[in-house]
């Protein structure tokens, strides 16, 4: 067990956010949480990045409680995050901005076979490290901000809506990018809208609503559930 | 009583001309002087910089400019003392609106650049003054000029001018917080460009708050000139009062008409209680910290952080106020079919790069058009050219018979077409109702204020989100974001709405009603022009697809053939939706 989360809760100001959250993530596994918007998956992933505290429970990663640590230490102990939105640093160019997610001392020191495996993964970006990220378009945007927390070396990456605002053939080769960091090993926490495709590529999910877990299971007994059907994947397939 | 606060302000300001005739020592009538001096500067400042949040750090000028006019026209020309006042202002004025008719015009000048930019043009002048004959280097004496006795003392005279400059400037400050020209300055303050967009003149409304704010400074000036009586360059252009009014307007609050007053009084006093005897240096360090304290503690200001004791003691009383039933939008003027918008030959270039190359969009009357494409491919360009956020670099657009590519945003919004934001850009100190009530306001349907409110929760129950109505955007979900963005479109009454990506971060039980509600904009009478990734949604919407690939038109026509077309295909959809396409 890679990440454990008991009973954790979260609130900003008095109004709770997420209510006795309990979740497990398993070494070298994909998983995928899904929700309807405002369920509090956005606040789980930024509380599982250090950026949140948490009111109660606990976060235990690799085997230490890291709850009460600051967001750097998060990072420092294999957590790495891709914010939604990207949140780029735009007026530097791709190559700063992939340096600056190496700043640990066991990153740095890995940062040019980190570069080159992030463009391996993505061929696009090896043309573009000179140019600054802001003049990227979405999808290559994305790749970077992927690629940016991949050069941390992390152990677990938590990505929060990778495919938000992209064309349907650049998702396409977004997920085939996921899945093959995956097979790298690299243990990954996927939240995304696209709900029938977050579940095709993951191997366990849960369903998070009103801030509580409601479901838990393997991505095909999800989608034969009636009530997730419904409420998730609406009224075509 | 329907505007209480004026009321209590003309009341107060008359008590207080009492205060000479209580015939107080000189000292007290001089630090009342200098409270009353202070809270007309502060709200000078405020009318612009704290409303609008353009920071001027060049509040010295004004004032400086206000204070020689005055010096000139009493010390040199023998002008009556109170003769010099009106152009002390006007002086000030058209100083501020020379300045503002260039630098508002240029969009790079925000924020720092313009405090700094404000900064120069104090030294400037300054040096100006000094090197003319305007002041020439000794400074200018004005001992020897008559000051009219209004009061028992001159002390008493200088408190009744400062005390009706600082009533009158608060008043001023109450009634533009209260109108449409406050309002505009607050969206201009969260989001300039959104509130452009939302048909908000912001060139026109920066000039008009910088001029007033000018005149009142420069009104300050002029009083004060007298008041120290021997006016120099360096005393007079110094860093000191632009610094002084900011700390004392951030400290009262810049978003209340009162805020800068009550900061204005709180510094004064708490610099003059610790002047006299030993205790000066401790005084001073006990000044910073309670400032320091005060701004930790309080960041919104004194009167508003007051302001939310009271609401949080008092729950807030259910809104009964009736609702008033508001129509559908305008009606239209061409039959549905015909052609409501039309580019042709549009073109966009930003530096190294075309986004547009040369397109011909038709846009008709009461349909849905989706326009698609990869990202990167001109989508959002074209629906940032035809709002008038980007200056087309060539060809025409035509909205209703009328070319439209030349007009400023506000315009366009006027004429009828609103848009919302891929990325939501709400008001982010305006309520989520006022958010809305600011587009039915500014936009096509320019209503007044109490209809605009009215029609602000007509939308908002139609999006949903009435129940969020005296929450502050920040407290929305992104769902609930996105249609805060449709309901602040809609509530312009458009003619036109161009929605960019509003479905993106929806999830498919969400996009379903959001389809249903799209729909029903357009039985409303509304034409629809939607850029959209989510296809489920593109095919369940469009009458007709626009497919847009490197800025250039790829595909035309009905949904169903746009989707099959090998072109298309490749160049956007990729083979899994190729395959579902059908």
């Amino acid at each position: 067990m890679l990440l454990r989360v008991t009973d954790l809760e979260v609130a900003y100001g008095p109004a709770p956010a997420l209510w006795g959250v309990s979740l497990a993530v398993r070494a070298g596994e994909l998983l995928s949480v899904v929700g309807p918007n405002g369920a509090g998956k956005s606040t789980l992933i930024n509380t599982l990045a250090g950026l949140l505290r948490a009111r109660a429970g606990t976060i235990e990663f690799d085997g230490h409680d890291i709850t009460r640590l600051p967001a750097h230490r998060f990072c420092a102990a294999g957590i790495a995050l891709v914010p939604e939105g990207r949140r780029l640093f735009a007026t530097m160019s791709v190559r700063e901005n992939l340096e600056l997610g190496s700043l640990l001392a066991h990153a740095r020191a890995q940062r040019a076979r980190s570069l080159e495996h992030a463009a391996a993964l993505f061929p696009v970006l090896r043309q573009k490290l000179g140019a600054p990220a802001g003049a990227l378009s979405g999808g290559q945007q994305q790749m970077v901000a992927i690629a940016r927390a991949l050069m941390a070396r992390p152990k677990l990456l938590l990505l929060d809506e990778p495919s938000l605002g992209l064309s349907p053939l650049v998702v396409q080769d977004l997920f085939a990018a996921i899945r093959r960091i995956g097979a790298d090993g690299i243990t990954m926490l996927l939240v995304e809208q696209n709900v029938a495709t977050a579940l095709q590529i993951a191997q366990r999910a849960y369903v998070l609503e009103q801030g509580r877990i409601v479901a838990e299971g393997d991505p095909e007994s999800m989608l034969s559930r009636a009530e997730v059907r419904r409420a998730y994947l609406g009224s075509e397939p | 009583m329907k505007q209480p606060a004026v009321v209590t302000l003309l009341a107060g300001g008359a008590l207080l001309a009492l205060v000479p005739w209580l015939h107080l020592p000189a000292f007290y009538e001089s630090i009342l002087y200098l409270v009353l001096h202070w809270v007309l500067l502060a709200t000078s400042w405020n009318i612009l910089s704290g409303y609008s949040g353009y920071f001027s750090f060049g509040h010295g000028a004004f004032f400086g400019a206000g204070v020689y006019t005055t010096a000139v026209l009493a010390g040199k020309f023998d002008w009556p003392f109170l003769a010099t006042l009106p152009m002390a202002a006007a002086v000030a004025a058209v100083l501020g609106l020379a300045l503002g008719a260039v630098v508002f015009r240029v969009r790079g000048v925000r924020g720092e650049v313009f405090a700094l930019l404000t900064l120069a043009v104090t030294f400037v002048l300054a040096t100006i003054v000094l090197n003319t004959p305007i002041d020439g280097g000794p400074g200018i004496y004005l001992s020897g000029v008559q000051v009219p006795r209004l009061a028992p003392t001159q002390p008493g005279t200088f408190y009744l001018l400062a005390l009706a400059g600082a009533v009158g400037a608060l008043l001023v400050a109450h009634v533009v917080q209260r109108s449409r020209l406050g309002v505009g300055l607050f969206a201009i303050h969260d989001d300039e460009d959104a509130a452009e967009v939302m048909g908000v003149p912001t060139y026109r409304y920066k000039l008009v708050a910088l001029a007033i704010s000018c005149a009142l400074a420069g009104l300050a000036g002029g009083v004060h000139a007298l008041f120290i009586s021997y006016v120099t360059t360096g005393e007079v252009f110094s860093i000191t009062v632009p610094l002084t009014v900011i700390l004392m307007s951030v400290l009262g609050g810049t978003r209340h008409w009162a805020g800068p007053a009550v900061g204005a009084t709180a510094i004064t006093l708490l610099l003059y209680a610790f002047t006299k005897g030993d205790l000066a240096l401790a005084g001073k360090a006990t000044t910073g910290a309670v400032l320091i304290a005060a701004i930790l503690f309080m960041p919104q200001g004194i009167v508003p952080w007051l302001l939310s004791l009271r609401r949080a003691a008092a729950p807030a009383a259910a809104d009964a106020a009736p609702r008033e039933t508001v129509q559908a939008p305008m009606p239209a003027s061409t039959p549905r079919g015909e052609a409501l918008l039309r580019a042709t030959a549009l073109t966009k270039s930003f530096v190294g790069v075309q986004a547009l190359a040369g397109v011909d969009i038709e846009v008709r009357r009461g349909e849905i058009l989706g326009l698609i494409g990869p990202n990167g491919s001109g989508k959002s360009t074209f629906i940032n050219v035809v709002s008038g956020h980007h200056a087309a670099t060539s060809g025409a657009i035509t909205f209703e018979g009328r070319e439209i590519a030349r007009l400023a945003a506000h315009r366009i919004a006027h004429a009828g077409i609103a848009r919302t934001y891929q990325i939501p850009r709400p008001f982010a100190h305006l309520s989520v109702r006022d958010n809305v009530a600011a587009a039915a306001m500014f936009g096509g349907a320019a209503l007044s204020a109490s209809r605009a409110r009215a029609e602000a929760d007509h939308w908002l129950a139609f999006t949903g989100l009435a129940v969020k109505a005296d929450a502050l955007p920040d407290a929305l979900n992104l769902h609930q974001r996105k249609f805060l963005e449709l309901a602040r479109a809609l509530a312009s009454r458009p003619r036109l709405v161009l929605l960019d990506e509003v479905l993106c971060g929806l999830n498919p039980a969400e996009i379903d009603d959001a389809v249903a509600l799209i729909r029903r904009i357009r039985d409303a009478g509304t034409t629809v022009v939607f850029v959209e990734h989510v296809m489920r949604a593109v095919m369940a919407l469009s009458d007709r697809l626009v497919v847009l690939d490197h800025g250039q038109l790829l595909a035309v026509g009905p949904a169903a053939e746009v989707m099959q077309r090998r072109d298309v295909v490749d160049a956007y959809l990729g083979t899994a939706h190729a395959a579902a396409g059908h």
